[in-house]
Formats: C-alpha cells, structure tokens, sequence
C-alpha cells in the first residue's frame, strides 16, 4: 500500500533537493537559537505548592477552571492544527529558518496545553467541552489547517491573520493582565507563556517584513480578507474570549462570566473592561503596523465595544 | 506560475484531499493519561532537552588533527545523514495532525509525544550540518538520481492517507525505519573515536531510542485489538518497507544501486576508520540482520508474521 501508491504517483512525489540548511534569514534564527534556550516544563517549572486553590470560594474556582479549560481548548488548536504551517514551509520548500523554528513552536504550544490542563486540573477540574455542544464550534477551531493546506490561499494572509494577529490580541491581553494574576502559580505561568509567545508573535512580523518587498496587490487584498476574517469569524465568534462572542447564544452565562470572575480572583483571566481597554488598541496597532505594505483594516462594529 | 510553485501547489493539493477526508471530533477533548508508558515519554522528552549549540563541546573538536581526505569523506557522510533526518520533520507533524484528525479527542499522550518530536528532528538536523560544516561544509545535493530517489519518499503524505491504518504506518516508520536507524547510530557511536562525534551520537541516539519505544509502546497498545484487515495491512506495510525502501538503500549506502554508491560509501568507509561517525559496510550489515531478526521477533508476539526477504547480496533474511 505504502509503496504502490508511491510507484503509481498516488502520494505526489516531493523534490526535496538542493536541501539547503544554512541560516538565510538571521533574525528568525535567533528566534530558533533562543527557543533552544528556553525550554521549561510545565510539571516542574511552575510553583504549583503556591497554588492553593482552598483559599479561594467555589465560584471563584469554578470560573478559573472554566477559564483554564477553553485555554487549554485553544491551545490544542495550535498542536492539532498550526502544525500544517510546518508542512507548508516544507513542501513549498521555504526558508530553512521557517522550519527549524516551527518544530519549537509546535512543541512550545504543545507545552502550552499541558500547563494550562494541568493549571485547570490542580484548581480542581478540567472542563473536557462546552457547556453547550454549539460553542464548540466558536471555541474549537480557528481553521488555520484547512487555510494551511490549501494552495488558493496565500501564506502571507494566514501569517497576517493567524500568525501574526490572532497571536498578537493573545499576548497584549496577557500582557495588560498578567499583573493582575495575584496567584504566584498562575502568574509564572501566564508569565512562561508570554516568554514563548512574544517569541511567535516576533516571528510572524519578521516573516512578513522580508517578504513584504515581494507583496503584489493580490496578495495585499488577500492579507486584508484574511485579517477581517480572523477578527469577525474568530474573535468575534468568542475563540479567546467568549465575552466577545456577538451571538454567543449556546455559551452559558457562567462561561461567558468565567473570565472575569477568575480575573477578580487573581487566578488568571481577564475583565470585560480589559478587553474594552486593549481590543481597540490592539486593532490601531495592526492598522498602523500593516499600513506600510498598503494593508487597509477596516473599522468593525461590535456591539459591546462599539466601532473599533 | 513558476514550475516549482506550481509542484508546491499539486503537493498542497494532495495534502488537503487528504485531509478532508477525516471529520475532526474535538470534544470532549481529554488529557489525562490514557497509556501511562507514552505520557512518561513525553515526560522524558521535556526532562531530557538538550541544545546543539551549547551541549556538544564544538570548542574541543579539531578537524585539523584528520588528512584534509577523511574531512572530505566525513562531511559527505553528515550531510547524507541530513538528508536521512529531515524527512522527520514532515512525517512527524503530518503523524500529528493525523492522531489529531482521527483520534478527536482522545489520544493525547501520542499528540504531546509528536508535538516535541519534529523540534527533535530538528536537532538532529541541525548538529550533522554543524558537523558537516565544520569539517569542510555541508553538501546540499546527492547530485546522483539513484541517491536523491532511494533518500526521498512521500512518507508524510503517507501518514495522511486515510485508507493507510495509522498502526500500519507507525510499524513501518517507527517500528522498522526507526529502529534501524537507531541501531545504526548505536553503531556509529560504538566506532567513533572523536569525542565531540561521541557526544553528538549519543544525544541523538538518546532521542532516537525515545521514537523507537514510542512506535513499540503505542504498537502494544493497539495491535491486540486490531481486526484481519488492519493487520494484514501492518504486515503488508511492513513488508513493502523492508523490501522496497530499506533494502533499496534507504539507510545504507551499500544497499544503493550500484552505480549510486560512490562517493558516499567510499566516505563512509573512511569515516568509520577515522572514528568520526559512521560504520563500515560489514558493521552496517550486522547491524541490518540483527533489526531485522530483533523486528520479526517482536511482531511474531502478536502473531503478524513478516515474509523473508531475498536481496542478491544479502541472501534471504
């Protein structure tokens, strides 16, 4: 089976050579060199004797273990699907940085999903689905395999779209929040995260700035179809935050108040309020960084956050 | 469109047909351990991480003490190792989108194992072209079509096929390819004389032997309770890997086409007598009996019996 379809070009055959795998694109190998670096585990490296979760009320775990559990959801979206990206970098025979600092990515993400389902775990239980069976298609996916694999759709604009912005709103909510986790455990690890993270978001910028030069308005308008895409059909479907669902009808008002509740608490998490406060900053930022390849992002209404 | 654009796209293409055809069930997602033996690899693989750059002494490693002859011989010999590993890197991932698109929800231990194992690959890659580099610079290009055909296999697409049992896929890959390949490094390791080669041998092989017991690991967990046609598709596949892509020389150069071994296997013959890396023929011939008979008897466990193989040199093994 393995070698007929082979012989009878059922699996298209790969040309894989010259296999080049000299650095060609610095700054993205220092980004490899020092994912190398910073390794961490999440059964060991989190101050989990700091949690206790028996300080705190019924309702204030019940909210973080929701809100650690649709992390953890989000998080196996990265090991379940990002990992096409590395396909694609390696079937399109790109850059060799690209690839070798992918593996660390899918691994870090990996990572990622275990702490939080352990951090969901150790406040006393992991939530394995929604509530409601209809949420998990807001919360489930952000359909980056699908976008990966297809040849229609340009890398640049799943790169604008997923890899940059999607993990762009992800880090500057971490960011605006992370002061807030009072809980030492929760913190490291909203700390140890952002430390990979800062890292993936460099590298969706660094990619799309050498190949901007490249940019033809194809591909320009494909960024911008992909990017409006990303904040209407997954932000604003509640992929992060189902606060921002705008019609989050199947999500329960527990889990849509989860968030806040763990926020108030310290265990991680954010406030309505942060998201009013950083969701418009973040969407001027992605104007005002993309504007330069001639990216337009157009204004979007919201009805809690009004035109942002 | 250019034509390696537009062989990108027929590759691209082929990944997503693929990849329709499965129908992801996410939820309930679990975590918990469900085989305690692979979520202690995974374990092992974060307790065990290591770093090319700063875990390998490269400050001690002279290759001014070899003839500028047996450099030549041991960069061939890594950079053909390279072309050996890099594969990896898309069988692994597209091995866990495909436990993630057939498993749904459950098989997590398998799903965190594969997300650290592409970065592994990718280490191992990276220390042969540092080697390769070092000792006169790494060769991108077999520049022989009978050494580019026999290294280049579409085993990623592979580990996407549905109609392809993914214990099929895993006893061929894992179970067979990756076992050889571990034993050869064994070997190598066993004739190196450079302390710096030793070193770089034994931190792959550390994680080569993690991939191996995965494959055997997961094969134990799944094969008993395969049905006839699943697992006459481990043995057919198995059997097709054999004799097809490993006694075509898929590993060993010795096992080329004839007119496809040198340089390579001149390199690796002086490689071997200077301790930089790799095995003589005869060495590599041990090694080969010896996986296959260790191989057969393990699946004689479970009652899947492999066919004898016939090779003109080999004899029937």
């Amino acid at each position: 089976m393995l070698v007929d379809k082979e012989r009878s070009e059922a699996y298209v055959p790969e040309q894989r050579y010259p296999l080049a795998l000299s650095s060609a694109m610095p700054d993205v190998w220092e980004l490899w060199r020092r994912a190398k670096t910073l390794e961490w585990d999440p059964q060991v490296d989190i101050p989990w004797e700091e949690l206790h979760p028996e300080r705190y009320s019924a309702d204030q775990l019940l909210a973080a273990q929701m809100y650690w559990s649709r992390r953890t959801w989000g998080e196996y979206g990265a090991i379940s699907e990002s990992p096409a990206l590395l396909l694609r970098f390696c079937l399109e025979r790109r850059l060799p940085d690209l690839q070798f600092f992918f593996t660390m990515r899918t691994m870090e993400e990996g990572r990622h999903a275990e702490a939080s389902w352990l951090m969901a775990e150790r406040l006393g239980r992991y939530f394995p689905q929604p509530q409601n069976p209809p949420t998990a298609g807001a919360v489930g996916t952000h359909g980056v395999r699908r976008m990966a694999f297809d040849p229609e759709t340009s890398l640049e604009g799943v790169f604008a779209s997923l890899v940059c912005a999607a993990e762009e709103i992800l880090i500057d909510v971490f960011k605006a929040t992370v002061h807030k986790a009072t809980n030492p455990a929760v913190r490291r690890l909203m700390e140890l995260i952002l430390r990979d993270e800062v890292r993936h978001i460099a590298f969706g910028w660094q990619c799309l700035d050498a190949w901007a030069p490249s940019f033809t308005p194809e591909t320009v308008r494909s960024m911008e179809a992909a990017v409006v895409t990303m904040i209407e059909n997954v932000e604003f479907r509640g992929y992060r935050n189902l606060w921002l669902a705008i019609e989050g009808g199947s999500a329960t008002p527990a889990e849509i108040d989860a968030d806040r509740i763990s926020c108030e608490a310290g265990l991680g998490g954010n406030t309505p309020e942060d998201e009013m406060a950083v969701f418009p900053e973040f969407l001027k930022k992605l104007r005002k960084r993309m504007a330069p390849w001639g990216v337009r992002i157009p204004m979007f209404d919201h009805p809690r956050l009004g035109q942002v | 469109m250019s034509e390696t654009h537009e062989h990108a796209a027929r590759l691209l293409s082929a990944y997503q047909a693929q990849e329709k055809r499965f129908v992801e069930r996410r939820f309930p997602l679990r975590f918990a351990p469900e085989v305690p033996a692979l979520r202690e690899l995974y374990s092992q693989a974060k307790g065990f991480r290591w770093n090319p750059e700063t875990d390998i002494p490269w400050s001690r490693f002279e290759p001014e003490r070899y003839t500028k002859d047996t450099r030549e011989a041991a960069r061939r010999t890594w950079s053909r190792r390279a072309w050996g590993i890099y594969p990896g890197l898309t069988e692994s991932t597209a091995l866990l989108i495909r436990f993630c698109l057939e498993s749904g929800g459950l098989g997590m231990d398998s799903k965190l194992f594969l997300s650290f194992r592409p970065a592994e690959e990718a280490k191992h890659l990276e220390v042969c072209h540092m080697l390769a580099e070092r000792l006169g610079g790494y060769e991108p290009d077999p520049g022989d079509a009978g050494l580019a055909r026999a290294s280049n296999h579409p085993f990623a697409q592979a580990a996407l096929d549905p109609d392809l049992p993914v214990e099929a896929y895993i006893a061929a890959l894992g179970a067979v390819d990756d076992q050889l390949d571990l034993n050869l490094h064994l070997s190598h390791l066993q004739h190196a004389k450079d302390d710096v080669v030793r070193t770089a041998l034994r931190l792959i092989a550390g994680d080569r032997q993690r991939h191996v017991t995965f494959a055997w690991t997961l094969l134990g967990s799944r094969v008993p309770a395969l049905d006839a046609s699943a697992r006459a598709a481990v043995v057919e596949t198995v059997n097709e890997m054999l004799s097809s892509v490993i006694l075509g020389g898929y590993r060993n150069t010795w096992l080329l086409p004839e007119a496809s071994r040198e340089p390579w296997l001149h390199a690796e013959e002086q490689t071997a007598r200077a301790g930089l890396g790799a095995s003589t023929a005869a060495q590599e011939r041990s090694v080969l009996r010896a996986t296959l008979a260790q191989v057969r008897e393990r699946f004689t466990v479970w009652k899947l019996d492999l066919a004898p193989l016939k090779h003109p040199d080999l004899g029937t093994v």
